[in-house]
C-alpha cells in the first residue's frame, strides 16, 4: 500500500513541476525583447502593420498575458502545444517525430556508459593498485574534462577520412526507406555507434571510478566477510552481494545525470546531424520559433521527471530498507 | 566528480578538534595537498595557462582578428604561424592566447554566481529547516528538472549574448547541486554541540550561519567550487560552439564552432582549441581532486 | 546571346509562341526510373512557392507545381501549362491557351479559373510585389483560355510566369477562405507538377514520387526525388563523396567546390543560375548621418579591394560584381564606374567630407553564410582601418534578429546577399525605388535610398517594350546608382550544381534546379 501511495504522490508532484516549467518558459519567452508577430512576418518576408495585427490576432498574441498563459496551459493538457512559427505545423507533430531518435540516443548512451563503466570499475576494484585501476583514475578525469562536442568532431575526422567504417552523420540512409525492417534497424544501429559512444564517454569514465570506489567500500564491509567466511564463491560474493549494494550509488548518480545527458545529447545531435529533439531546439532558437522551443523544453523536462521517478522507484526496489518507507 | 550526497556524519571528535584549533586542519590539508602529485601537476598546468592568457600577448604579438595569411595554412608549414591559420587566414596561436581570457573569465564568474546562489539557498534551507527548507528544496528540484544547456541557451538568446549574460545564464542553471551539498553540510553541522552552544549564548542566526557553520562546511564546498569552475568552462565552450556565445570576443569554444564546417580540410583549428579547453578543465579537476583528498577526513588513510 | 536579340525575346509584344520542339522532344539515350537524392543546407518552411520566396521552397515547389511557362534552355519561354500565348500590340493584354487534359494530383482538371486564382493569390501574397502588380484583372472566357488585363505594359511578365515564381494552385483546395500563407495544404500540396508529395519531414527531407498522370507525355523520367536537408556542410560533403547523395545545388563555398572538384564521380557545373543573379554586397544606410554623404560611401568603395575578396577570401571561385544587375545579364552596363582600389583616393575623399580624423562605423552581416558575409565583414574591419575608419563588426545570433535590425533601419552598414530573380523588375527595382522603403520588410529598399531620377528611369524601364530602349534605360540607371553608391556591390555568388556524372539532362537552364526536373534521368545505371 505504501508503494502505490508513494508512486501516486511522486507522479502528482512531477505534474506540478511540469506545470511550473511550462509557466516559467511561457513567461520568459513572452518577456523576450522582440515582437513574435514580427518574427513570424519576417519569415514570410516582412509585413505591414495591418498584416502584423492579423498575425497577432490569429496567434492570440493580442490577449492579456495571463489569458494567453491560461489558454496555453489548457491546450497543453490536451496535448496541443501550439503551432510552429516557422513550419505552420503543430509543435506536437514536429516533436513527436524527433523524440524517438533522442530517446534512442540517450538511452543507448546511458546503457553503454553504465554497463561498460561498471564493468571497468568492478574489474579495477579487484586490484585497487593495479594498472587498470590507474587507468580508470586517469580516464575518469580525462573523460570528464573533454568537451563532448570536441570528442564528436574528433571521431568524425577519424571515421570520415581515416577509418571509414561508421557513418558520421544522420540516423539512417534515406535510400533504405523501403527496405525490410531488420535492414533498417541495422542501418540505424550503424549510425548510432558514434553519437552514442561520444555521449557515453563522459559518464562512462565517471561510473567506472564510482563503481570502483563503491565496490571497494562495499567489499570491506562486514556482510561480505561473513559471506566469504560462510564459504560463498568469489563470483557470488562479487555479484550477489557486493555489486548489488554498490549499484545503489551508481543508480542515484545515473538518475541525476539524466538531465545532463539531455544537454549532452543536444550537442551530440548537432555535431552528428542526428534528427532528435535537441537539434530541433537548437534550430528553433536560430529561427526564433518560440512555440517549438517551448515544446521541446517541456518534453525534455518531462523526460527528466520521468527519469527521476524511475530512478527513485528502482532505488526503492533495490534497497529493501527503503521499500516500505514513507 | 564526487556527486554522491554526503549523508554520513563525520567523527564528532574531528569536528570538535576543528572548532577548537581552526588553524591546524588547514595546515594539515595544505601539507597533504602539497604531496599530491596529480594535484600539483594540475596547478602547474593551470599556472601555465593563466600566464599564457594574461601575458602571452606581450611575448607573442599577434592580432587574432587580423587576416594574416592564406586560410587553412597547416601547422608547422610556416615559421611565423606555428599552429597554422584558420578558415579566415587568422593566426591560430594568437587566437588561442586571446581565447583563454573570455573562457576563463566566464568560467570563473559563472562559478562564482553558482556558488553565491547555491551556498546561500542551501545554507538557508539546511539551517532553518521546516517550511523554508521545503520551499527551497522545491525550488531546487524545479531548477534541476530544467535541462541545463537548453535553458541556458534560451536565457542567452533572450538577453542577447555578451560575456556577462552567458556567465549569468550558466550560473542560474547550475546552482542546484551546490545548494544540495550546502544544505547537507549545514544540516549535519547544525546539530553539533558547538552550534547549540552558540545558540544558547544568544548568537544571532546570521552570525551562526556565516561565522560558525560555514567555515566548517567549507572543505566540501571548496572542492565543489573548483569542480564548478570546470563545469562552467565546459558550459561556456558548449554555448560558444553552438554559436550562442559572445560573437565579438574570441573564445575557444567559438573557434571550434566557427571552424567546424571545414574540419575535413583543416583539423587543427578545431583540435587545438579543444585541447586547450581540455587541459584547463583537466587541470582544474586535478586540483579539485587534490583538494578533496586533502580536505575530506573520510578519505584519509586510503 | 546579344542583348538586343535577347531583349526582343523578352518583350511581350513580339511574342506569339509556337510549340517549341526542343522542350518536348526526348533527350538522348536514357533510362527510366531510379531515384535522385538532392542535398541542401536550406530548410523549406513549406512547399508552396506562390506565397513564399527563396530557394529552399522553390526547389520542391517547382517539382510539385506546374506554371504557365517554363525555361528549359536559355531565356526563351517555352510552353508548359500554356500551350500557346499572345500579347496584344499595346502590351496591355496577354492571352494564354492552356493545354488539354492537364489534371491536378487529385485528378481534378486544371482550368483557367485555377490559373486566374493562382496569379491573383501570388500577386496578393508573394513578397515580390512587382511581379504581378500591373495585373489588374484576369478574365476566363472558357476553361482553357486565360486573359490577363494589365494596367501598363509589363515585359517582366514572361519571367514572372516561371515555375519558380508562379506555381498554379488548385482553387478547389485554396479557395476555402483560409489564409494561403498558412494554409495546411502548403505542407501537403496538391499540385500539377511532374512529382507528387510522398512525405515531408520538416527540417529533414522531402520525398517526391513520380506523378503517373503528368500532362507531359513520357515525363518525368525519375521515379522519385528525395531532397535531404543537411545543415552541416562537412556532413553534406561527405554524403556527396560517398554516393549517398547525387546532386548538390547552390554549392558556393570554396571548400565544397575545391573538394568535390577532385571527385571523379562528380561534375561541378556552373550553369543553372543565370536567372538567379545572386549578388553579395555592402549596403549603406543612406539616412545615417555619417553615410549620408556620398563621398564617404565612395571612399569606402575605393578602399575595398574586390580582387582580394574574390581571389583570397573566395579562393577565386566567385566573380567580381560591379553593379546592381548581375554581370552575366544582358542588361549589365559594362562601362559602369567600378571604384578600383585606391587607398589614397579613399583617404582624400574622407578628408573632403570632413572625416580626415577618422570615424567609426558598424557593419552587420547575414548569419549562416560565413565565407560570403562574415569573412568579408572581418576583412572590411581590417581594410577600412587603413583609411582611418574603425569598423565594429556586429553579429546577429540568427536571421530574424538580423532581418529585424536591417528592415527597421537600425544599422549603419550591412553585408547582404540579394538575388536579381530574372527580370530586373522582379528583383532589382525593389532595392532602389524610393516608394519601396518599407519598414519591417527585409529586402525592400532598406538603404532608404531616394533619387527621383532613378525612380523615373526604373518606372519607364519597367514598361518599355522596345528592347533597345529598355537596355539604354537600365544602363543609365546603373550609371546613376554607381555614382550615388547606396550599395557597394562586391561579388556574385559562385553557385554551382555538383552532380553525379551519370545524370543525364542535368538541370542547367536559367533557373537550374528551381525548375521541373522532369527530363532528368540516369543516363547510366547507378549500380
Amino acid at each position: 500500500m505504501g508503494g502505490t501511495g508513494w508512486l501516486l504522490r511522486r507522479l502528482g508532484y512531477g505534474v506540478i513541476l511540469l506545470v511550473g516549467v511550462v509557466v516559467l518558459n511561457f513567461l520568459l519567452i513572452r518577456l523576450a525583447p522582440g515582437d513574435p508577430a514580427e518574427v513570424i512576418a519576417g519569415e514570410m518576408g516582412g509585413a505591414t502593420e495591418e498584416v502584423l495585427a492579423g498575425i497577432r490576432a490569429s496567434y492570440g498574441l493580442d490577449k492579456p498575458l495571463l489569458t494567453q498563459l491560461g489558454l496555453y496551459l489548457a491546450n497543453v493538457a490536451q496535448g496541443d502545444l501550439g503551432m510552429s512559427y516557422f513550419f505552420d505545423r503543430p509543435v506536437a507533430e514536429l516533436i513527436g517525430r524527433r523524440i524517438g531518435p533522442t530517446i534512442l540516443l540517450v538511452l543507448t548512451a546511458q546503457a553503454l556508459s553504465v554497463v561498460i563503466g561498471v564493468a571497468l570499475g568492478v574489474i579495477a576494484a579487484r586490484k585497487p593498485n593495479g594498472p587498470l585501476s590507474a587507468f580508470v583514475s586517469v580516464f575518469a578525469v580525462i573523460g570528464y574534462a573533454v568537451p563532448v562536442f570536441w570528442t564528436g568532431i574528433m571521431l568524425i575526422i577519424l571515421f570520415a577520412s581515416v577509418i571509414p567504417i561508421f557513418p558520421v552523420e544522420g540516423m539512417a540512409d534515406i535510400r533504405l526507406r523501403d527496405a525490410p525492417w531488420w535492414e533498417q534497424a541495422l542501418d540505424v544501429a550503424h549510425h548510432l555507434v558514434l553519437p552514442a559512444f561520444t555521449l557515453a564517454v563522459i559518464y562512462l569514465a565517471q561510473y567506472a571510478r564510482l563503481s570502483r570506489a563503491s565496490m571497494l567500500d562495499v567489499m570491506g564491509a562486514d556482510y561480505i566477510r561473513t559471506a566469504r567466511a560462510k564459504g560463498a564463491s568469489e563470483g557470488t560474493v562479487l555479484f550477489r552481494h557486493a555489486l548489488r549494494n554498490a549499484m545503489l550509488p551508481i543508480l542515484t548518480v545515473a538518475g541525476l545525470q539524466f538531465g545532463n545527458l539531455i544537454s549532452g545529447a543536444l550537442l551530440v545531435e548537432t555535431v552528428f546531424n542526428w534528427p532528435g529533439m535537441g537539434r530541433l531546439a537548437f534550430e528553433s532558437i536560430l529561427r526564433r520559433d518560440y512555440p517549438t522551443l517551448l515544446g521541446v523544453l517541456f518534453f525534455a523536462s518531462m523526460m527528466v521527471v520521468v527519469a527521476n521517478i524511475v530512478t527513485d522507484l528502482s532505488y526503492r526496489l533495490a534497497d529493501p530498507r527503503l521499500r516500505n518507507a514513507k | 566528480m564526487t556527486s554522491i550526497p554526503d549523508a554520513i556524519a563525520p567523527e564528532a571528535g574531528a569536528a570538535q578538534a576543528a572548532a577548537a584549533a581552526a588553524e591546524s586542519p588547514a595546515r594539515e590539508a595544505w601539507r597533504m595537498f602539497r604531496r599530491n602529485v596529480p594535484a600539483l601537476v594540475g596547478v602547474g598546468i593551470l599556472a601555465v595557462i593563466l600566464a599564457a592568457t594574461l601575458y602571452g600577448a606581450l611575448l607573442y604579438p599577434g592580432n587574432p582578428y587580423e587576416i594574416v595569411w592564406a586560410p587553412h595554412e597547416p601547422p608547422g608549414a610556416t615559421a611565423a604561424f606555428p599552429l597554422g591559420t584558420d578558415y579566415l587566414g587568422r593566426d591560430l596561436v594568437a587566437g588561442l592566447l586571446t581565447g583563454g581570457g573570455p573562457t576563463l573569465a566566464v568560467g570563473a564568474a559563472a562559478a562564482a554566481l553558482t556558488m553565491a546562489i547555491g551556498v546561500s539557498l542551501g545554507a538557508l534551507a539546511g539551517y532553518f529547516g521546516g517550511w523554508v527548507d521545503d520551499l527551497l528544496m522545491r525550488l531546487t528540484e524545479f531548477f534541476q528538472v530544467l535541462p541545463t544547456l537548453l535553458f541556458a541557451m534560451v536565457l542567452v538568446t533572450l538577453f542577447s549574448p555578451t560575456l556577462w549574460t552567458i556567465a549569468f545564464a550558466i550560473g542560474v542553471v547550475s546552482w542546484p547541486q551546490t545548494a544540495r551539498l550546502t544544505r547537507a553540510e549545514f544540516l549535519k553541522i547544525r546539530q553539533l554541540e558547538y552550534v547549540t552552544a552558540a545558540r544558547a549564548i544568544g548568537a544571532r542566526n546570521g552570525r551562526i550561519m556565516w561565522r560558525v557553520i560555514l567555515p566548517n562546511a567549507a572543505p566540501p564546498l571548496i572542492v565543489s567550487a573548483t569542480l564548478t569552475i570546470g563545469v562552467a568552462i565546459l558550459f561556456e565552450a558548449g554555448l560558444s560552439f553552438l554559436g550562442l556565445g559572445d560573437p565579438n570576443t574570441m573564445s575557444w569554444g567559438l573557434m571550434i564552432g566557427a571552424n567546424r564546417e571545414y574540419v575535413l580540410d583543416a583539423w587543427w583549428p578545431v583540435t587545438f582549441p579543444g585541447l586547450a579547453i581540455f587541459l584547463t578543465v583537466f587541470a582544474v579537476s586535478l586540483i579539485g581532486d587534490g583538494l578533496n583528498d586533502a580536505l575530506n577526513p573520510k578519505l584519509r588513510g586510503r | 546571346m546579344k542583348p538586343a536579340r535577347l531583349a526582343r525575346r523578352l518583350t511581350a509584344a513580339a511574342l506569339a509562341a509556337t510549340v517549341s520542339a526542343a522542350a518536348l522532344a526526348p533527350a538522348s539515350a536514357q533510362e527510366e526510373g531510379g531515384s535522385l537524392v538532392l542535398v541542401t543546407t536550406q530548410v523549406p518552411r513549406h512547399l508552396n512557392g506562390a506565397v513564399q520566396s527563396g530557394t529552399a521552397t522553390a526547389v520542391p515547389s517547382t517539382q510539385l507545381f506546374a506554371s504557365l511557362l517554363r525555361y528549359d534552355e536559355g531565356w526563351e519561354p517555352q510552353p508548359y501549362l500554356a500551350e500557346s500565348w499572345e500579347v496584344s500590340d499595346d502590351g496591355l493584354t496577354a492571352t494564354f491557351t492552356l493545354v488539354e487534359g492537364a489534371t491536378f494530383h487529385d485528378g481534378e482538371p486544371i482550368t483557367s479559373e485555377d490559373v486566374a486564382f493562382s496569379i491573383m493569390t501570388t500577386k496578393e501574397h508573394h513578397p515580390f510585389t512587382t511581379m504581378f502588380a500591373p495585373v489588374e484583372s484576369i478574365d476566363t472566357p472558357d476553361a482553357r483560355t486565360v486573359v490577363m488585363n494589365l494596367s501598363q505594359p509589363h515585359p517582366a511578365l514572361m519571367l514572372a510566369l516561371s515555375p519558380a515564381l508562379s506555381p498554379i494552385l488548385p482553387k478547389h483546395v485554396y479557395g476555402d477562405g483560409q489564409d494561403p500563407k498558412t494554409h495546411p495544404a502548403n505542407s501537403e500540396p496538391v499540385g500539377s507538377g511532374p512529382f507528387m508529395l510522398e512525405a515531408f519531414e520538416q527540417g529533414e527531407s522531402v520525398v517526391l514520387k513520380k506523378n503517373p498522370n503528368f500532362f507531359v507525355e513520357g515525363r518525368p523520367k525519375l521515379d522519385e526525388i528525395i531532397i535531404r536537408v543537411i545543415g552541416d556542410q562537412s556532413a553534406l560533403l561527405i554524403s556527396m563523396e560517398n554516393g549517398e547523395a547525387d546532386m548538390y545545388p547552390f554549392a558556393a563555398s570554396s571548400q565544397a567546390l575545391s573538394r568535390l572538384q577532385d571527385t571523379d564521380r562528380l561534375v561541378v557545373a556552373p550553369e543553372g543560375y543565370a536567372a538567379v543573379g545572386p549578388i553579395n554586397w555592402l549596403a549603406f544606410n543612406t539616412k545615417n548621418e555619417k553615410l549620408s554623404d556620398p563621398r564617404v560611401r565612395r571612399a569606402i568603395g575605393y578602399a575595398v579591394d574586390r580582387e582580394f575578396i574574390v581571389n583570397a577570401l573566395h579562393r577565386g571561385f566567385s566573380g567580381i560584381q560591379r553593379g546592381p544587375i548581375i554581370e552575366s545579364s544582358p542588361f549589365f552596363y559594362p562601362a559602369i564606374p567600378a571604384y578600383p582600389v585606391d587607398l589614397d583616393k579613399a583617404a582624400a575623399l574622407l578628408e573632403e567630407a570632413g572625416y580626415g580624423d577618422g570615424m567609426t562605423l558598424t557593419v552587420d552581416y547575414l548569419p549562416g553564410v560565413p565565407e560570403q558575409q562574415k569573412n568579408v565583414a572581418e576583412y572590411l574591419k581590417s581594410q577600412l582601418g587603413k583609411i582611418g575608419i574603425e569598423v565594429e563588426v556586429r553579429a546577429a545570433p540568427d536571421f530574424p534578429t538580423w532581418a529585424n535590425r536591417i528592415s527597421n533601419h537600425d544599422f549603419e552598414m550591412t553585408m547582404d546577399i540579394v538575388f536579381n530573380w530574372g527580370d530586373p523588375v522582379i528583383g532589382v527595382h525593389r532595392t532602389y525605388l524610393s516608394d519601396n522603403i518599407r519598414e519591417g520588410v527585409i529586402w525592400s529598399n532598406t538603404q532608404q535610398y531616394e533619387n527621383p531620377k532613378v525612380d523615373e528611369i526604373l518606372a519607364e524601364a519597367g514598361v518599355e517594350t522596345d528592347p533597345v530602349r529598355r537596355e539604354e534605360l537600365y544602363h543609365e540607371f546603373q550609371r546613376i546608382v554607381a555614382e550615388d553608391l547606396p550599395i557597394y556591390w562586391i561579388n556574385s555568388l559562385p553557385y554551382h550544381t555538383i552532380h553525379d556524372r551519370r545524370i543525364g539532362d542535368a538541370p542547367t537552364g536559367i533557373w537550374g534546379v528551381m525548375h521541373p526536373m522532369d527530363r532528368v534521368h540516369w543516363a547510366e545505371s547507378k549500380e
